[in-house]
């Protein structure tokens, strides 16, 4: 398993402004698994996936990247833990607004190593449709060109694990159905451990598990095995 | 630089302004540079001609040439390597057709202050005869030339000129000591025609001479920024220019700041991707570098070339080790201006920017 989180727990404020953003969770994913949160808003899909990220640190329990266990590292180290096995996929504005598609992604050349190479960035593009975009800005994108862009980007890192936060948000259902579709087919193809997290229902139908936050509580709804079935 | 030069690319009118005012800012340094250099260079390139180490005057004309009057055999007295005696008289001098504030030097055409003579009679030591600053030329006098005397009914002759001339911002006739006694004490000639104004002294240890009563020895240094006016105007010209480092530092860290300011959230999704604060730190200075150095390297040029344009009664002069240095002082100071937004982009919180 690639990500594991165990008993962690978030909390913000204390006393009287206590929140409990996300109660104690037990959560795995392996690599080849597409997993959604749904639920409402408020209820904590964020914080679980920004623990889950490294981008905050739990208040009690552990989170399990590689087998590292992020709260014995610093800043520093979480961010190259960031670099090195994640992606992150967000709800808009993913993009540098001053590079060009294929700079976006030549940026992470500039910082990291063993990322695509030229051929499989070629691919890359064509299973994303954004061949011929490859020279645009952002400006000049669609929502929905500039969502597959941000996925190329996170992709393009060959991350062990991709975090989407409601990645369809900006999007009108056929693109969003668009999005779901690609993200599936990568992460079958690339082998990533993916988390979307969604509030929209229809979208479930594409993943392997759906999990379920309700107040800060999180609970497997239904797997693969059921969904094939429907 | 990636980062910094693509985003130059794509936003150029937003970096041109601002390396518009860097340039400008380090123009208007590099030609006050000039100016005091020129203004400095008015009041002392005769002395620096001299290249003497020391000035010996009377103690209480308080390190001024003008109310220093000491007798010449002084110079015997002193155990200097070399000494050459100056009498001084400012006048004005009239060649028929210009008036001309100038400044008469008396010298011993054995003393090696004697000018080296760029045109006319390299002997020049002749009765009433004088080398004269070559800035005459441009006010119209030439060899040749009589000039009558505002003070003195003596005609004196131009037998040549000398570059490099100039005293306390007059340009000086040098001539023989005693032609210039004459004219100076007048009836009082022979009482006074071994008083001179000051022994300048060329000898590394003139600190360890031993003085004659009455006497003051001064390092060279100290007896040009004594000079009436020169201290004064090198300060103000001097801390104009500093007052341009910081307001460009200001310029360019308000400018950045505001830049980053905007960028907050981009900066914060690059570091939630795990691109590191130190990466794009490095990317705000390599840009305040790529536009410091493009402002500061065409003003330099700029400078130049309308330093060409002047007229010559403009006193500027420029001293291109000089510009370097502020050059690069600008540079590192516009580097400092982007430490703010550094500052700014270090404390980012990556979650911030995601959680939208
Ligand atoms: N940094 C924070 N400080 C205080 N409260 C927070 C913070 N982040 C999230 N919360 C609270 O935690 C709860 C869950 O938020 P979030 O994870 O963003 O939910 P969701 O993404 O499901 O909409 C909310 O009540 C929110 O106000
Ligand atoms: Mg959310």
């Amino acid at each position: 398993m690639v990500l594991e989180l165990r008993n962690a727990k978030k909390t913000f404020g204390e006393g009287n402004t206590l929140v409990e953003a996300m109660k104690e969770t037990n959560f795995v994913v392996e690599r080849g698994e597409l997993v959604a949160v749904i639920g409402p808003s408020g209820s904590g899909k964020s914080t679980f996936l920004t623990v889950a990220g490294g981008l905050q640190t739990p208040s009690e329990g552990e989170v399990i990247i590689n087998g590292k266990e992020l709260s014995q590292l610093n800043e520093k180290q979480r961010s190259k833990i960031r670099l090195q096995e994640i992606g992150f996929i967000l709800q808009a504005s993913n993009l540098v607004p001053f590079l060009t598609v294929d700079e976006q992604l030549e940026l992470l050349n500039k910082v990291k190593k063993d990322n695509m190479s030229k051929d499989e960035q070629r691919k890359l593009y064509e299973d994303l449709g954004i061949t011929k975009l490859h020279k645009n800005y952002p400006s000049d994108l669609s929502g929905g060109e500039r969502q597959r862009v941000a996925i190329a980007k996170a992709l393009f890192s060959k991350p062990a694990i991709l975090l989407a936060d409601e990645p369809t948000a900006s999007l009108d259902s056929d693109r969003a159905f668009e999005v779901m579709e690609l993200l599936r087919n990568e992460t079958k193809s690339n082998q990533t451990a993916t988390i979307v997290v969604t509030h929209d229902v229809r979208l479930i139908k594409y993943v392997d598990k759906v999990y379920k936050m309700t107040d800060g509580v999180l609970r497997l709804e239904s797997s693969a095995e059921a969904d094939v079935t429907e | 630089m990636f980062l910094a030069w693509s985003e130059i690319k794509k936003n150029k009118l937003r970096f041109l302004l601002i390396t518009s005012i860097l340039l400008l800012v380090s123009f208007l340094v590099f030609f006050l540079s000039g100016l005091a250099n020129g203004l400095a260079s008015m009041n002392r390139e005769a002395i620096d001609t001299w290249k003497v180490d020391a000035v010996l005057l009377t103690e209480e004309s308080d390190k001024s040439l003008y109310e220093s009057a000491l007798n010449k055999e002084v110079a015997d007295e002193l155990d200097a390597k070399e000494t050459a005696v100056v009498s001084q008289m400012g006048a004005i001098a009239n060649n028929g057709d210009t008036k001309q504030n100038v400044m008469l030097f008396g010298i011993d055409r054995d003393e090696f202050i004697k000018p080296e003579v760029s045109e006319g009679d390299p002997t020049f030591y002749v009765q009433n005869g004088v080398v004269a600053s070559d800035v005459l030329k441009d006010e119209g006098f030439k060899i040749g030339d009589t000039l009558e005397l505002s003070s003195s009914d003596t005609e004196l002759t131009i037998v040549g000129f000398t570059e490099k001339a100039r005293f306390n911002a007059s340009p000086i006739l040098y001539m023989k000591l005693n032609d210039m006694q004459k004219i100076k004490f007048g009836d009082a000639y022979t009482m006074n025609k071994d008083i001179v104004n000051a022994i300048v002294i060329k000898d590394k240890e003139w600190d360890a001479l031993s003085l004659p009563d009455n006497t003051e020895i001064i390092e060279t240094e100290t007896f040009i920024e004594n000079l009436p006016g020169y201290t004064e105007q090198n300060l103000t010209l001097t801390y104009m220019i500093y007052f341009l480092f910081v307001i460009s530092a200001a310029i360019v860290a308000i400018f950045l700041y505001v830049l980053t300011v905007q960028k907050i959230s981009m900066f914060g999704l690059m570091k939630a991707q795990g691109i590191s604060s130190a990466y794009l730190a490095r990317s705000v200075i390599a840009q305040t570098f790529i536009l410091a150095l493009i402002g500061v390297v065409l003003a330099f040029g700029l400078t130049l070339l309308a330093g060409s344009f002047l007229p010559n009664a403009v006193p500027i002069m420029f001293d291109i080790p000089t510009m370097i240095i502020y050059g690069l002082i600008l540079i590192v100071v516009a580097i400092l201006g982007a430490v703010i937004s550094v500052w700014t982009i270090i404390r980012i919180d990556p979650l911030e920017a995601i959680g939208g």
